[in-house]
């Protein structure tokens, strides 16, 4: 485990250096942010009604949050960047050192994000009061355990997609597979709650990847319950199991099958 | 005793294969055809402890293909590896504490990084205890000369100094056998001098055993006591320095500066190199003819200079991969 959290922390150091690339990044993203939560106040005429069981400030918050989780991942660079290292054999330059392949990816990327992700939650926090003028109701163990399952939430998804990238194994390029699975969790898990969506997949989707990668943690930030958490938890345990077993798999298959060019 | 054991190893690649233009790109969809490529024939050696051996060939000779199975990063089809009595297919990771590697064109070392932090790394991820990676810094530091760079990240290093990095990173743990992959690739002769005298220095004190690649005879000749020679991937040649070098030492350049032209014709035992009137060039080959006759057929009393001097060892080296290939 000491190994990886060197691994983590020297990934942290070097993203120290780029702080201001990180900024930039924000802006980005914050204009996706303003779109929707301005969409939002124009939907809601009236801040305290309903809609699907949400109101105006429960909407926006869940909104920051998806947001949050989704773009300081940095699933497309990581994507690519493990699918690029299939693909020209770079991948085999790690097979003789001693640590696991994934557990190395995991660390390196979850430290190179950790800098990004500390930014934009407290970036997300500003934004969210300067549209609201107030916080979600939490208390200190509350905030805990919403910031435990958003980093599982992480997890999850950097599980998955270094999956996506090792598929590069089987079918030379996975970058469609990748644009699938970026634009589900897009509609299904960070604009939209699950209740907005018709009552038959509802089921599907709490079943699904995007209960425990998005919706999840920002449910549990506007509303924090005891029984939520454990469901939500539970859910993030199973699936941080499947996504490391799918990493595994695809791993072990195609190392087996790894062709390096000489010199 | 054998640190390395080698036994009938091979290993073949699949590559896919795409005719010419679009049709062959849409017939490679439907239809993929495959090449099978033996990288590797059924090659079986044997490396001593504490031996610096050149394993060296030409391009796309299987090499590094040979050395990736040795280090586990490959999985060979058939033969046996056994390195330092660890199978690399089944202990890939008990193997890797136990071997270092540079490749050097692969950058193993995070760029934005210092030496130092670098080197706390790779002591970190080989599990070896804080106090012992600072004394081994403070050894490494002194024995390849770094303390003028150590605190500047890597990404700002010139290449010599960024490969004196890259050895040391691999030598943190303390690997009883180093794989060099091309060390000395893209350095100039001032900074090659230096890595090849800290790798035999290193070899001397730590008794590390070295399996070295290069294409640069000069690693070869000033590293090395034993040479493998791998072609098309079968070995050619393992034998020591001092062998290959007397074998082809019966062959001596004659280069002769003339007062007067000379008729020269090709004979048995003596080749013409090159024939510019006034200056010679040629082979004796004193197995079948001696110098003194080479120099009586010139006429001493026309020669104005003389030089003769042994094949060099780049030439007997590309003559044994030619000879391969007829």
């Amino acid at each position: 485990m000491k190994k990886y959290i060197f691994i983590f922390k020297s990934e942290i150091m070097t993203n120290f250096q780029y702080i201001l690339n990180i900024l930039t990044h924000f802006i980005g993203t914050f204009i996706l942010l303003f779109i929707f939560l301005n969409l939002w106040q124009y939907i809601y005429s009236d801040p305290n009604k309903l809609i699907n069981g949400y109101n105006m400030n429960q909407m926006i918050w869940y909104v920051i949050v998806t947001e949050v989780l989704w773009t300081s991942v940095g699933a497309r660079q990581l994507s690519r960047k493990i699918s690029l290292d299939v693909k020209s054999g770079n991948i085999a330059y790690n097979l003789n050192k001693p640590y696991n392949y994934i557990g190395y990816s995991l660390s390196s990327h979850l430290g190179s994000i950790s800098v990004r992700l500390l930014i934009y939650i407290i970036l997300g926090i500003i934004v969210g009061y300067l549209f609201l003028g107030s916080f979600p109701n939490l208390n200190i163990i509350n905030i805990i355990l919403v910031l435990l399952s958003g980093i599982l939430a992480i997890t999850i998804n950097i599980l998955f997609t270094i999956s996506i990238g090792l598929l590069s194994f089987i079918i030379e390029d996975s970058s469609p597979i990748y644009w699938l699975y970026s634009k589900l969790i897009l509609v299904l898990g960070v604009i939209f709650p699950i209740e907005y969506f018709p009552k038959v997949v509802q089921p599907i989707l709490n079943y699904s990847p995007i209960y425990a990668m998005s919706y999840g943690p920002a449910k549990l930030l506007i509303d924090f319950t005891y029984i939520n958490f454990s469901k939500i938890f539970i859910s993030q345990i199973i699936y941080l199991i499947i996504a490391y077993s799918l990493c595994m798999l695809v791993y072990k298959k195609g190392v087996k099958n790894l062709n390096v060019n000489g010199g | 005793m054998a640190i390395i054991e080698v036994n009938k190893l091979s290993k073949t690649f699949k590559v896919k294969l795409k005719e010419k233009g679009l049709k062959g790109s849409l017939k490679s969809i439907i239809k993929p055809k495959y090449k099978e490529i033996k990288a590797v024939k059924n090659i079986s050696f044997q490396v001593e402890k504490g031996e610096i051996i050149a394993f060296i060939g030409p391009n796309g000779a299987g090499k590094s293909t040979t050395i990736k199975m040795l280090t586990g990063i490959l999985y060979p089809d058939k033969g046996n590896i056994k390195v330092l009595d660890i199978d690399p297919r089944q202990e890939r990771k008990k193997l890797a504490y136990e071997i270092g590697t540079v490749f050097g064109q692969k950058e193993q070392l995070w760029t934005h990084l210092t030496p130092y932090d670098n080197f706390k790394f790779f002591g970190a991820i080989y599990d070896i205890p804080e106090s012992r990676v600072e004394k081994k810094i403070k050894e490494f530091t002194e024995l390849f000369e770094i303390e003028e760079f150590i605190n500047t990240p890597v990404r700002n290093l010139s290449l010599g100094q960024r490969i004196r990095c890259e050895i040391i990173a691999s030598l943190i743990h303390e690997p009883k056998v180093l794989f060099l992959d091309e060390p000395t690739i893209g350095l100039d002769p001032v900074v090659k001098e230096n890595i090849r005298t800290l790798i035999k220095r290193m070899n001397k004190e730590y008794k590390t055993t070295i399996f070295l690649t290069s294409h640069d005879v000069g690693d070869i000749e000033k590293l090395c006591k034993r040479v493998i020679i791998i072609n098309n991937g079968t070995v050619v040649l393992d034998d020591s320095m001092e062998n290959l070098k007397y074998h082809y030492l019966n062959k001596k350049i004659v280069e002769a500066k003339m007062k007067e032209k000379v008729n020269l014709d090709d004979e048995e035992g003596i080749t013409i190199l090159k024939d510019k009137g006034y200056n010679l060039k040629i082979e004796v080959d004193t197995k079948k003819r001696s110098i003194a006759d080479a120099i009586k057929l010139l006429n001493p009393d026309n020669i104005v200079d003389i030089n003769i001097s042994n094949i060099p060892l780049e030439d007997i080296i590309s003559n044994i991969y030619k000879k391969d290939r007829k």
